[in-house]
């Protein structure tokens, strides 16, 4: 779980920009996966059994994609490759620069950990989750559509070809239902679902980690693409503030991100792909008084109804227009006629 | 001018029944009365009001006004009566504000509203008289009763007057349905009357939301005229006392054939 105690932080200079992120999808707010190559040690002998490991980054902010992250690896390996020779750990116990660096070792083909280890993100961008959460009908909430991530990416893993023996993960919601409940999908799984799962199993810790490094790359490259397309080009008041303070780490409670979203604020549209309109914080901005314009949303129109004014003689133009047919039916003019 | 209704019911009951449908009207004011005609945003129906003068006692008007009003606005103002209040309107010549007094006719309470007006620039269409192939008469909570049974299954409704008597048929996802009323007299209760006057065979289609809608106005009476002609809007038509009315026109569906 990535905690809000994590949002003060700046992200390394040089930022990996994992495999994970797709920049066309990202900005065009499409929700993705990406799959690392199956590791050549478990192509070559499918019956190694495997641990894998979930995690999630990016659940609170209203900026940006929610991530989530699974990772893999041989049983034995579980502890001496990732506790003990790399020292991954819970994603808010690492600085910046170390995670960043672990997720690169990791897309590295030489390195141990690329040849050992397969990872997994799910990128769920704020338009889906905030479409999911503001249907109308049945609504799609946010810890549903994270369960539905996590089945379908764990799923992805067994289709192709990897022996998972045990999964981790970080609960959502009451940890028996949720473990009950993949249990069922999964029944020749050891399957542990548990609280603070990210500090306690190295492949948690893994997981969170690519989830974290992905997160927060994908939301670099959203900005990246606002910076370099201001909101007013021409105009000699492009927030200049904004470039220097950025919009933080996404989170409503930072202030850089609350400045942000009220300096960047369209009165029509809002924001664009990268923000979740499902968020009070969105949602209070656009409808505080002032602030936005009110849209007024047309009377949806029948297809295939008549309209009345085909029947009235609604000005003398359409009178005369229509009067070979309406004849018949056109009686007095309103006024005496009415009364 | 100056209009005092015995029971503030008849109004809130009139402006209950057309709020959905109409959100700014002209209420047009001269020496017989009381006009409303508004037209719903998506022109599909109209609806029309005339409440004679002698609906109120006493009635004093001298000069054509026009009293545009949000409808919204008057409901609001409209709640803060009792039924059973006697209600007064007064407006000046070139009216900026309509006030309301409610008298209660139980105690010495007097409440008294302005509410500020709004120009509206309406066209004044004339409705054709038009002598209708049907007319069916039928308690209002009937009407009110088929239209919520049948939304259930469909967004319209196939009216079809024949000799046999009237059908209300709808077909949708789940399946289909219908209601056959034939005419029917009641000497015991003749309020339950279903008289059917037919020219002509007719049978048209209309969206059922808005037919629900119109039901709103049960209340105002109890018996309500359906007139129909092929190609032709719906009348739909609930008489009030003194020979005052309220009336909704409904365009037919096209293309639908069943």
């Amino acid at each position: 779980m990535a905690a809000p105690c994590a949002m003060d932080e700046v992200p390394p200079e040089n930022l990996f920009i994992a495999p994970s992120i797709d920049v066309p999808r990202l900005l065009s707010g499409q929700s993705y996966s990406y799959h690392s190559p199956v590791p050549r040690a478990l192509v070559d002998d499918k019956v190694t059994e495997c641990v894998l490991g979930v995690d999630e980054a990016g659940r609170g902010p209203v900026l940006g994609p929610m991530v989530y992250a699974l990772f893999y690896l041989p049983l034995p390996l579980h502890r001496s490759l990732l506790a003990e020779t790399h020292h991954f750990d819970d994603s808010k116990v690492l600085t910046p620069q170390v995670r960043s660096n672990l997720v690169q070792k990791l897309c590295t083909a030489s390195t141990d950990l690329h040849q050992s280890c397969g990872w997994a993100a799910k990128v769920m961008s704020p338009r889906d989750i905030s479409a999911g959460m503001l249907k109308p009908a049945v609504l799609y909430n946010l810890n549903q559509q994270a369960m539905d991530a996590t089945i379908e990416l764990i799923k992805d893993v067994f289709a192709r070809g990897v022996n998972v023996k045990e999964i981790y993960i970080d609960t959502i919601g009451p940890p028996q239902t949720y473990q009950a409940k993949l249990s069922r999908i999964f029944p020749t799984t050891t399957i542990t679902v548990a609280k603070k799962a990210d500090s306690l199993y190295p492949c948690v810790s893994a997981a969170s980690v690519c989830a974290k490094v992905t997160r927060d790359a994908a939301l670099e490259v959203c900005y990246r693409a606002y910076t370099a397309a201001p909101l007013t080009p021409e105009g000699s008041e492009a927030p200049a503030t904004a470039e220097v303070e950025g919009w933080g780490s996404g989170y409503p409670s930072d202030a850089r991100c609350s400045g942000w979203l009220k300096r960047n604020m369209d009165p029509v549209f809002g924001w664009g792909n990268v923000c979740r309109f499902s968020w009070n914080t969105a949602k209070d901005l656009l409808e505080a008084k002032s602030s936005a314009v009110n849209v007024e949303w047309p009377a949806q129109e029948d297809e295939d109804n008549t309209r009345m004014i085909d029947f009235l003689p609604a000005s003398r133009r359409d009178q005369k227009k229509n009067a070979h047919k309406m004849a018949t039916w056109f009686g007095v003019k309103v006024g005496e006629g009415l009364f | 001018m100056e209009a005092r209704l015995e029971q503030a019911l008849l109004l809130k009951r009139v402006v209950e029944a057309i709020k959905d449908l109409v959100q700014d009207c002209n209420f047009d004011c001269n020496d017989t009365g009381i006009a409303l005609q508004a037209m719903d945003n998506s022109h599909v129906a109209l609806v029309s009001m005339l409440l004679k003068a002698e609906a109120f006692s006493p009635y004093r008007c001298d000069r054509n006004i026009p009293i545009g009003i949000n409808l919204t606005s008057l409901t609001k103002v409209l709640r803060c009566a009792q039924n059973d209040d006697i209600l007064t309107l007064k407006a000046e010549d070139s009216p900026d504000t309509i006030n309301l007094t409610f008298e209660s006719s139980e105690s010495d309470r007097l409440s008294e509203y302005d509410i500020k007006l709004m120009d509206i620039d309406q066209d004044h269409l004339g409705i054709p008289e038009t002598e209708y192939a049907a007319t069916i008469t039928m308690p209002s909570a009937e009407f009110q009763r088929i239209c919520r049974d049948l939304i259930a299954l469909s967004e319209s409704v196939s009216i079809e007057a024949t000799k046999e008597g009237v059908k209300f048929s709808c077909a949708g996802d789940i399946g289909n349905g219908s209601v056959t009323l034939r005419s029917h007299t009641n000497v015991e209760k003749p309020e339950l009357n279903v008289e059917i006057d037919l020219a002509e065979p007719v049978a048209l289609t209309f969206s059922l939301k808005y037919l629900v809608n119109f039901c709103k106005a049960s209340a105002l009476s109890g018996s309500v005229k359906l007139c129909l002609s092929n190609e032709v809007p719906l009348l739909v038509e609930y008489g009030l006392s003194g020979s005052s009315w309220l009336r909704f026109y409904l365009a037919p569906k096209i293309g639908d054939e069943e």
